[in-house]
């Protein structure tokens, strides 16, 4: 979406502070691009994107070495992260505006993160990278960032944002539970959940989903196992934003993710993909730009999910 | 296109004062060939081969135009000192960027998807340009931007004192080459009797050129994009549901879109080399495949097919494809 003026669109949604909401406008970021309580960074895709250049000020992160534990698939101890964080001039009261390339894909992955270990104040730029670039008229620069190292005091992992196959495994099994019953009573009674029944949501590709691949070509971490969760709904984290890497209108997604897919705005949602990535994008849409106040990221996601022994899995 | 006095290029004795006077127009067209290998009685196509412009593909065209139309608007040359260029390219526009700027006295960056060939990496690589490769295929995002285009885009936002972007899918003066050179080329070769046109569409400004100049000839011709399947390897080819990263590409100047599944371009560029001893590459393997599902509906008076580049460069991306090639007997 082209948010305006102030980036005020999604006030109301959820209000951190300063009357801006999570999401955040061009202009509104341009406004603060000297402002010392605000940190700039870039997490990309590709990490050649920030060194060929960047918003001035940006301090760059790389998905992989600096956001992911070194050996055992998952999030950065909070030791290391907080390190990392204050070497490079972050500390915990900062405005922490993120954006990247690729629609912001794993810009959303950081603010998950960050959120995760308790962030307070963090913003998503929308449209990210592409729509920066696209303007000639905003500054653009190869100079890095020297900020004096700070302190930054990091918080205990939220686990109301992160969910676990122990929550996700019971979810899978009662979905299953639920289809074998509706095949025997060959009705499409019982389709669904009860009210209030957590919503899982398949962000991955539909080839993904339908079991055709198990992983986009050429990716390492893999499963065993091709398909999905049963009683997820599939929508591609893709379908939340617009060509030029914008986010939908508010409308747009409700509309989408609500009354076309089906989940629900009333109970929790659990989203995941195949390494968590995807699946934050999808996070960031359902908890700040729709409001859902139960949302959590399955960060183990298909590659652990579909190396399960004995888990039901559906496909198609 | 004229870039020389016609004394400078004898024509008739094909001796030429410089490559930039082997350049391609239409009083010194690529040849058209016909292919008579699997066409139904009733049809005619004609290959033409852009393998045979100077630096070895269509791309010789858009390469030079996007050059010329940069030095004339002032934006390379003498008055900016030290200004090269910039590209993302899948590696025939970069190569004749590369070597035609290297020429001129421009460095060169090319930015390259992984999924190019090698050879055609290390081509960059020996015309002079700095390479930047990047992985654009971790996800594939509908409609979002290409992580090579950004990445090129990067360099020109950031460094402009060392950077010009020609910008193949933006930049009009790739189409203008098409309208300008091969659209009447062909209208020319043909005697005005060219029924159908056949193309692939990577930046679309083959299309579009050629659509341009020959329907202002003759409404009735066909001009036919010719497409790999989706989640293709074919280099250098888009679907048109990946052809938002053009500017260039206009539906309106298309009349039919015909989708090849992606392997066959490399079985079909193989039988071309067996049967008509044609060194098609891939893309043209997939041209050859969409005009013979046309002429499977309807006949084709004087089709003309462009043939891209030629197979040469693309022995590994063959080798992968066609699992009868063997090892060839292991690394030498």
């Amino acid at each position: 979406m082209t948010v305006s003026a102030q980036g005020v669109a999604r006030e109301g949604v959820i209000d951190l502070s300063g009357g801006a909401g999570p999401l955040v406008s061009q202009r509104w970021l341009t406004e603060r691009l000297r402002d010392p309580s605000v940190r700039l960074v870039e997490v990309d895709v590709d990490p050649k994107q920030y060194a060929a250049g960047h918003i001035p000020g940006a301090i760059g992160l790389d998905w992989a070495k600096d956001l992911q534990h070194p050996t055992r698939r998952d999030v950065p101890e909070p030791g290391v992260l907080a390190k990392l964080l204050g070497e490079r001039g972050i500390n915990e009261r900062h405005t922490v505006v993120l954006y990247g390339d690729s629609a912001n894909w794993f810009a959303a992955y950081a603010f998950w993160l960050l959120k995760l270990y308790r962030h307070a104040d963090v913003r998503l730029l929308d449209g990210g990278r592409s729509q920066w670039l696209a303007d000639d008229k905003l500054p653009f620069t190869t100079e890095l960032p020297s900020f004096a190292p700070e302190t930054y005091r990091i918080g205990a992992i939220d686990l109301s944002l992160r969910a676990t196959v122990a929550e996700v495994l019971p979810l899978a099994v009662a979905a299953s539970a639920r289809a074998g019953a509706r095949t025997h009573a060959g009705a499409d009674a019982g389709a669904h959940a009860g009210a209030g029944a957590t919503s899982l949501v398949d962000v991955r590709s539909p080839d993904e989903f339908s079991g055709k691949i198990i992983a986009p070509p050429g990716l390492n971490e893999t499963a065993q196992r091709a398909g999905h969760i049963p009683g997820a709904i599939s929508i591609p984290w893709g379908s939340a934003v617009n060509p030029d890497g914008t986010f939908k209108t508010e409308a747009e997604l409700r509309k989408l993710y609500i009354e076309d897919k089906g989940v629900r705005a009333d109970a929790p949602a659990i989203a995941y993909c195949r390494i968590g990535e995807r699946s934050s994008h999808t996070w960031f849409v359902l908890r700040y730009l729709l409001g859902l106040r139960d949302v959590k990221n399955y960060d183990g996601s298909w590659t652990e999910y579909g190396n399960l022994i004995g888990a039901p899995i559906d496909k198609a | 296109m004229k870039v020389q006095v016609e004394s400078e290029r004898d024509l008739q004795r094909r001796v030429f004062d410089s490559v930039l006077d082997m350049l391609p127009d239409v009083d010194n067209p690529t040849p058209l060939v016909r292919v008579r290998d699997a066409v139904p009685s009733g049809s005619v196509l004609l290959a033409k081969l852009e393998w045979m412009n100077p630096l070895g593909s269509v791309k010789d065209r858009a390469a030079w135009a996007m050059l010329r139309g940069l030095e004339e608007a002032g934006e390379l040359g003498p008055s900016r000192p030290g200004r090269g260029v910039v590209e993302p390219t899948s590696g025939n526009t970069g190569f004749s960027l590369a070597a035609l700027a290297s020429m001129r006295g421009y460095p060169v960056r090319a930015v390259v998807p992984a999924k190019v060939p090698l050879e055609k990496r290390l081509l960059l690589r020996l015309a002079g340009a700095e390479l930047d490769v990047t992985n654009d295929a971790l996800c594939p995002l509908p409609g979002a931007e290409d992580g090579a285009i950004g990445l090129a885009r990067s360099h020109a936002r950031a460094q402009p004192d060392k950077y010009v972007m020609p910008n193949q899918y933006e930049n009009p003066n790739n189409t203008l080459a098409h309208e300008h050179t091969t659209g009447p080329e062909i209208w020319h070769q043909t005697g005005g009797g060219v029924t159908h046109v056949f193309a692939a569409l990577g930046t679309a400004g083959t299309a579009m050129g050629l659509s341009r100049f020959l329907k202002a000839q003759n409404p009735l011709i066909k001009i036919i994009a010719v497409q790999p399947s989706a989640g293709h390897d074919v280099p250098g080819l888009r679907n048109v549901s990946e052809l938002g990263v053009s500017k260039l590409y206009d539906p309106a100047l298309i009349d039919r879109i015909v989708e090849i599944p992606y392997e066959r371009a490399y079985t079909r560029a193989a039988r071309l080399l067996r049967r008509e001893a044609l060194r098609a590459g891939p893309s043209s393997g997939l041209i050859f495949e969409g005009a013979l599902a046309v002429a499977a509906d309807e006949p084709i008076g004087l089709g003309v097919m462009i043939f891209c580049d030629d197979v040469l460069k693309y022995t590994a991306s063959m080798a992968k494809h066609l699992p009868e090639l063997g090892d060839a007997g292991g690394p030498a």
